[in-house]
């Protein structure tokens, strides 16, 4: 299932004046529940908010990544009696909310969540995954000014979007090109009546692309990637990272296509009635990979790196089709020791 | 993921203690139409509950012939295990699955059929015997080679006789030691005290041995030929690997030898990521993998 659903080719890119901003936000606020990127104690967060004053569509990367929207760190799977099994999901929980609108996404967090995508519906699919995915309408936004540790172009994830999104705003200066990537989106450009863009605009936005792809000073070349790697498994560069990696699992948490999860009983003081829980969980830590009886398959905290960096630049790919990695440098900027896939990979090419 | 990890409560009817810290546990669906939705591969497993305590990945142990319940055999080591090891025939499990890939039942028709298992490994390959059992005309020979710590340790003793009893099957056991033999002891005088020691354990008929040693000290005997034999193994994973490593020195091909593996599992369902070795979902890629599907991964398996 691709989310939202393409749009036919006719469906339209409007010019929106910076005041008429305010309109698209309305028209969406007036159904959805907001969020976007707000500034918050120096750093940028994705959180719901009525207010576009305090949206910054000047931020760069947020600290955690849009998949706290669609998969919770923390989750109440369900509730149980000891004798009397899993009970039936709380009312509450089932009470119908208002679908979400993510407004100012970059590329690289649209493109995560296409492949996390891959990975919650598919085989097994999550009903509430893709029902929640489904009904979210996704804002991007092109980005203009990389992060110091933003990598996006390698995976060609941005930093302009090419998918995933229903609406993309670019920047042009003066206005905002306005382009429709679904047919939802297309209608509410209708809706809201907005001037059609023209052939300028597009030049303009193909312009600005090309300035903004020469501010990347970091890649991973991808051509050759897979055999790099394959060929790499017993490089020494993986022993000098395991004296470095703390195994915190910081670089996991952040990361917007981790999708590893702990399930477990939390059992309240009544003895009798608990929860079960699931909770985001890293590959990084020491016990992931631990089975009874104290075996554990990736004791060696190098096995555990190279899981982490061989998941995000060869096996996604070999999995679900694309590189797991968007290039977002999350993990880079989080990563107290500066463990970086780009140097790395420039590590294991020997230059 | 919440409704995908919803377990339903399925009834105990039977317990049997297979040794001392493994039994087989029965059970039943308390109702019909659970009962008709919950059709399974010898092989696959299933997610149970002791709700307040967690979830464990369990092998189905009987044979899907048998509509009427389904049978989990479990050693217990730690907290899950333990708590499902205290629960009587009446009390209630939560179960989810069945999940994963089992044994090869179609492919390996028509083929002798050699089977290899350590430990709690017979588990799994229970049912997958009982399905050979039940149509042997689609099947060749079998030999079953069972290894286990010690005589005491064997499990599905009060099978051994009814699976003897067939004209093309043949089950030795290995113990890795018994009471007053030492491994490398003479052959014939370890299969004669194996055979006594039985002698004295009149409640137990099955608890006897062929060989002392790792179960691998069962190969000599194997009379099945490589060319047309496909292998079933499940055990820990040492003894895969020196298995495995003999059987292809023996002229078996990678793709002739399938092994069921453990990992940890938090859902069963490739979501979690728990049991990836490399790009592969041991929950539903697996748990059984053939060799040749394994042999090359990047974190070597065995
Ligand atoms: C496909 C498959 C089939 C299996 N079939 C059988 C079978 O038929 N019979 C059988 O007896 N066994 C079987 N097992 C093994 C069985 O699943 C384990 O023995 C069981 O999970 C042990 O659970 P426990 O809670 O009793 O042990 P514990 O040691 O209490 O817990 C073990 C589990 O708890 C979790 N854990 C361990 N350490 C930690 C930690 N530090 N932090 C957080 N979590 C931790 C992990 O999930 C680990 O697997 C099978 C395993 C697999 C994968
Ligand atoms: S591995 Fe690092 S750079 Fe790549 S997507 Fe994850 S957090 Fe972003
Ligand atoms: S295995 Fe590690 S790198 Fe891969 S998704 Fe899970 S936590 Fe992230
Ligand atoms: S057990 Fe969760 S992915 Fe395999």
């Amino acid at each position: 299932m691709a989310f939202p659903m393409a749009a036919p080719a006719a469906l339209a890119a409007a010019r929106l004046a910076r005041a008429a901003l305010a309109d698209l936000w309305q028209a969406l606020a007036a159904s959805h529940r907001m969020a976007a990127p707000v500034a918050c104690d120096g750093v940028f967060r994705f959180q719901e908010t009525a207010d576009l004053a305090a949206v910054r569509l000047d931020y760069n990367t947020t600290i955690l990544p849009a998949k706290k929207f669609f998969y919770p760190p923390v989750e109440t799977i369900f509730r149980f009696h000891r004798h009397r099994g899993a009970l039936a999901p709380d009312e509450e929980a089932c009470e119908a909310r208002r679908p979400l609108a993510l407004f100012g996404l970059h590329g690289c967090d649209v493109r995560a969540l296409e492949l996390l995508d891959q990975v919650y519906t598919g085989e097994f699919s999550d009903p509430a995954y893709a029902r929640a995915r489904a009904e979210t309408f996704i804002v991007a936004l092109s980005c203009l000014e990389p992060g110091p540790s933003c990598f996006c172009t390698s995976f060609r994830s941005g930093p302009f979007p090419e998918s995933g999104f229903d609406l993309l705003l670019t920047d042009l200066g003066g206005h905002y090109l306005v382009e429709a990537g679904s047919a939802r989106g297309a209608g509410l450009l209708q809706q809201l009546g907005a001037e059609p863009a023209d052939s300028e605009d597009q030049l303009l936005k193909t312009h600005r692309l090309r300035e903004a792809v020469a501010r990347f000073r970091r890649h991973i070349p991808t051509e050759g990637l897979p055999r790099l790697l394959n060929q790499a498994f017993q490089h020494p560069v993986w022993q000098a990272l395991k004296d470095q990696c703390l195994s915190c699992g910081t670089c996991t948490v952040v990361c917007p296509t981790c999708y590893c999860f702990n399930v477990w009983d939390k059992v309240n003081l009544d003895l009798e009635t608990g929860e079960r829980k699931m909770a985001w969980d890293s590959c990084q830590l020491l016990d992931f990979g631990q089975v009874a009886l104290g075996q554990n398959f990736r004791r060696d905290r190098a096995a555990r790196i190279k899981q982490r960096i061989y998941h995000k630049l060869n096996y996604f790919r070999e999995q679900y089709g694309k590189f797991g990695c968007v290039g977002c440098g999350r993990c880079v900027e989080a990563c107290v020791k500066h463990i970086d896939p780009v140097t790395i990979v420039a590590a294991l090419k020997g230059v | 993921m919440r409704i995908l990890l919803q377990p339903e409560l399925v009834e105990i009817t039977e317990v049997r203690q297979e040794t001392r810290d493994t039994f087989t546990m029965r059970f039943r669906f308390p109702s019909p139409s659970l009962a008709a939705a919950f059709g399974f591969q010898p092989g696959q497993f299933n997610m149970l509950t002791v709700f307040g305590v967690g979830e464990a990945p369990i092998s189905l142990s009987s044979c899907p012939r048998q509509q009427e319940y389904f049978e989990h055999t479990i050693r217990t080591v730690g907290n899950v295990t333990r708590a499902i090891s205290r629960l009587q025939p009446g009390g209630r499990l939560g179960l989810r699955g069945p999940y994963g890939r089992g044994w090869p039942m179609e492919e390996i028709k028509g083929h002798d059929i050699l089977v290899v298992a350590g430990g709690i490994g017979l588990a799994p390959l229970r049912g997958a015997i009982g399905c050979i059992l039940a149509e042997p005309e689609n099947y060749g020979r079998l030999e079953i080679l069972y290894g286990a710590r010690s005589p005491e340790d064997q499990i599905f003793t009060y099978e051994y006789a009814g699976w003897r009893a067939h004209p093309r099957v043949a089950l030795r056991l290995s113990v890795d030691r018994a009471p007053g033999i030492h491994p490398g002891a003479g052959e014939d005088a370890a299969a004669r005290t194996g055979a006594a020691a039985a002698g004295t354990d009149p409640p137990d008929a099955g608890r006897r041995f062929d060989r002392v040693g790792p179960v691998t000290t069962l190969f000599p005997d194997v009379e099945l030929e490589p060319a047309n034999t496909a292998v079933l193994m499940c055990g820990p994973e040492v003894m895969m690997r020196f298995a495995v490593a003999q059987l292809l020195e023996r002229g078996f091909r990678a793709e002739q030898i399938y092994v069921s593996l453990e990992r940890r599992m938090e859902c069963g369902l490739g979501k979690c990521g728990h049991c990836l070795i490399g790009p592969v979902y041991v929950c539903k890629d697996g748990p059984v993998f053939s060799y040749a599907e394994i042999r090359d991964l990047p974190e070597e398996v065995f």
